[in-house]
């Protein structure tokens, strides 16, 4: 598939809406401490709002059950003594990883789900909303795009909206970068960036990972048509059924509406078409999406 | 064709020719090391925040490879500008290789700024009930009206309701370059220089005056580091504070009152000392010129019947456009006019070229057009460069006659000795006439004498 081709700007004035990955599942198995983690993102945020001044940062955090805006550099208070506004970041983390996990126990009762892999389709909904509302506040905008900071693994159980919003960002021209600092590649963010046209990096010393952002995604897109950026080896195109949020190579497509399933339906559970042909093996009961 | 195209980015071309230990000096200052990284092309920048916390220098081969083949151009552009800046400085190892490094103190600098934020140059005065501060709006019409009559002041002393307190001699020296008096008893006219200067974006021309009042700061007993420092502070104070000016040296107070002239800030007396306000434009100083949001908006309305309707009152707004337009009414709150094929010619004669216009009514659209795509109608676009190509028909080349020729084979072989140098323009065969290009005229006369 081809990627999505970048507006021709001119200058370099950007938005980068980040999306922090704060699973708590996560972090606690991780090689690097969160607090090193954000000891290098909050000075590569400060880089992005250093190379230009009309320049604009929003940070979004990615829980478990929940997410949530943290810091949008726009608001009026957020210019002035850093170190204010570094404290105000960690204080609205804490906070929020606090009333995520409340609502992780509660919807769950003992926390029969694992809940190992964080809701990456909510932030990049809420990235998208927010860029849409800065398209429609006027002609002159910066550049938007996304920096996905994800370390736990992909939720099959996503797949569905992670690429809805994928498709939404690569109609809306806006690339989605993604900086994997956990152990495994995740396939959602390999397509995200190919699709969109974005970067995909997985640093291999995570304690240099503010050369790595600095490096890689400080970059404006104007100047990305210049520069040799990573690209990666490959892209794991895998998708998951829809009906048991498998992962699967091979599987059943609905000629209507290309819905994937694992096993053969005798109605599809999306658009409810119904396939008249012989089953190859054993029916199976069609299950209610 | 207008000589040269006035490109306001000199100010910090100013800042990258003074000598080695003062633009030093000046990377003192964290704030000048963010104006100096944010005046950068975006692929320096990329570089600086690259070689940030790199210790060791890097060969300049291997930046090379950062960049894709046909960005080659824009890497040059890019280190060649931070080597004149002085951000990157280069390291000659024994193999001859040059590796860049980066310059000490701006290293450090930007080292504190992106780990500990950034501070700001001078606290604002604590709220004060006895003096009241105007409000963001009131400071910014008090810019727009001190500029505009800055501005009118220079191109036309004898139009403005009062004149701003620069003395004739400073006058004289921001004019230099935009005006000329012809003729003794005759206003002075605006030259090819002046009209583009008009045409330019706000924080462009600002630059310039800004320019021409640094270079002239010599001559007044100023040190131009000073001034370059001061007004590179300014552009980091909060919009809408006001500042004590006991804090300032006295080149910046001397330098105040001449920023306020120019609207850059406003000067109010508080209870018991001077205050000052940085306005808009002195805020904007260190956004990059090529940036779009720092522009106010705009109020020209173009119609494919090359009606022009301009929402303003200002009087400047009306010069410019009487530059090439036929302005017909003057409403109180509108100006109409024509675009015609006379009034282009007369911007035409005076140097103003179609894309300046083009790019002037383009930059200054009506909010209403601005969103249509193209927000100039292309019958009227096409028209005036259309206009301008008029002017071009006819294209001179220096060349020579030659006639009489003895024989026909000559003339033959004249015009293959001419063709094979790719300089044969015309030929006539049965009058036996050629034209040859002016350079090959010595040539082509050694060749006659040998064929005879």
């Amino acid at each position: 598939m081809a990627s999505a081709p970048s507006k021709l700007y001119q200058d370099d004035v950007s938005l980068v809406v980040a999306l922090l990955d704060t699973n708590p599942f996560f972090w606690a198995a991780a090689s690097l401490p969160f607090s090193e983690f954000l000891h290098h993102v909050i000075p590569f945020i400060n880089s992005l709002l250093l190379l230009n001044q009309l320049n604009r940062v929003v940070l979004i955090a990615t829980g478990t059950s929940s997410c949530g805006y943290i810091f949008d550099s726009g608001d009026g208070n957020a210019s002035g003594n850093s170190n204010a506004v570094c404290s105000g970041i960690i204080k609205k983390l804490e906070d929020f990883v606090g009333k995520d996990s409340k609502i992780g126990k509660g919807s769950n009762g003992d926390g029969t789900r694992p809940a190992i892999s964080s809701l990456l389709s909510g932030s990049l909904s809420l990235a998208l909303c927010y860029i849409q509302r800065i398209f429609r506040s006027g002609t002159r905008h910066p550049q938007p795009r996304i920096l996905c900071l994800q370390g736990s693994p992909d939720g099959p159980e996503q797949y569905v909206a992670v690429m809805n919003s994928i498709f939404s960002a690569q109609r809306l021209m806006i690339p989605i970068d993604s900086c994997i600092v956990g152990a495994q590649h995740s396939a959602f963010l390999q397509q995200a960036s190919y699709i969109t046209g974005g970067v995909y990096l997985k640093p291999q010393q995570l304690d240099g990972l503010f050369q790595f952002l600095a490096a890689v995604f400080a970059t404006d897109l104007h100047s990305r048509n210049f520069l040799r950026l990573p690209k990666p080896a490959g892209v794991d195109f895998r998708a998951s059924c829809f009906c048991h949020k498998k992962t699967i190579d091979m599987g059943y497509v609905c000629s209507v509406c290309l819905s994937i399933f694992c096993k053969y339906h005798k109605k599809c559970s999306t658009c409810g078409s119904e396939f008249n042909q012989a089953a190859p093996d054993s029916t199976i009961p069609d299950q209610k999406h | 064709m207008p000589q040269v195209r006035i490109v306001a980015r000199n100010f910090m071309d100013m800042v990258a020719a003074l000598p080695a230990a003062k633009l030093d000096k000046l990377y003192d200052s964290s704030f000048i090391c963010e104006a100096v990284l944010r005046s950068l092309p975006p692929l320096a920048k990329k570089y600086v925040l690259q070689m940030l916390f790199l210790d060791s220098p890097l060969m300049a081969k291997s930046m090379e490879e950062w960049v894709l083949p046909d960005g080659l151009s824009k890497h040059k552009v890019a280190i060649d500008r931070l080597l004149q800046l002085r951000v990157f400085m280069e390291v000659n190892d024994r193999k001859k290789e040059p590796s860049y490094k980066m310059n000490q103190k701006f290293q450090s600098n930007m080292q504190k700024y992106l780990t500990t934020g950034g501070t700001v140059p001078r606290e604002p005065m604590p709220l004060n009930a006895a003096v009241r501060l105007p409000s963001v709006g009131e400071l910014e019409t008090y810019a727009m009206e001190q500029w505009e009559c800055f501005l009118l002041q220079l191109i036309n002393s004898s139009q403005v309701d009062k004149s701003t307190s620069f003395s004739s001699s400073m006058m004289r020296a921001f004019q230099r370059g935009l005006l000329n008096s012809s003729r003794d008893n005759e206003a002075p006219r605006l030259t090819e220089n002046g009209f583009q200067f008009l045409l330019m974006e706000t924080n462009a021309q600002l630059w310039y005056i800004i320019r021409e009042y640094i270079s002239s700061a010599e001559e007044r007993g100023m040190d131009p580091t000073d001034l370059i420092s001061f007004l590179l502070e300014l552009s980091f104070h909060t919009l809408g504070e006001a500042y004590s000016v006991n804090t300032l040296t006295e080149v910046q107070r001397l330098a105040i009152k001449d920023l306020a002239d120019l609207g850059l800030v406003k000067y109010l007396q508080g209870r018991k000392e001077g205050l000052f306000m940085p306005t808009k434009l002195a805020t904007n100083l260190s956004v990059s010129l090529s940036d779009a949001s720092s522009r106010k908006e705009g109020f020209v309305v173009v119609e494919t019947n090359f009606r022009m309707y301009a929402y303003s009152t200002s009087r400047l707004h009306c010069e410019i456009l009487r530059l090439f337009s036929r302005i017909e009414y003057q409403l109180p709150n509108l100006i109409v006019g024509a675009i015609t094929k006379e009034s282009l010619y007369n911007a035409f004669e005076n140097g103003i070229t179609a894309e300046q216009i083009v790019s002037f009514l383009q930059q200054n659209a009506h909010p209403r057009v601005a969103e249509k795509m193209p927000s100039v109608p292309e019958n009227v676009t096409d028209q005036i460069r259309l206009w301008e190509a008029d002017r071009n028909r006819v294209e001179m080349t220096p060349s020579h006659l030659y006639e009489d020729f003895p024989s026909k084979d000559l003339f033959e072989a004249c015009c293959d000795f001419a063709r094979d140098y790719g300089c044969l323009l015309w030929q006539d065969t049965k009058k036996m006439r050629l034209i040859v290009k002016g350079e090959l005229h010595q040539q082509m006369r050694d060749f006659l004498r040998g064929q005879r």
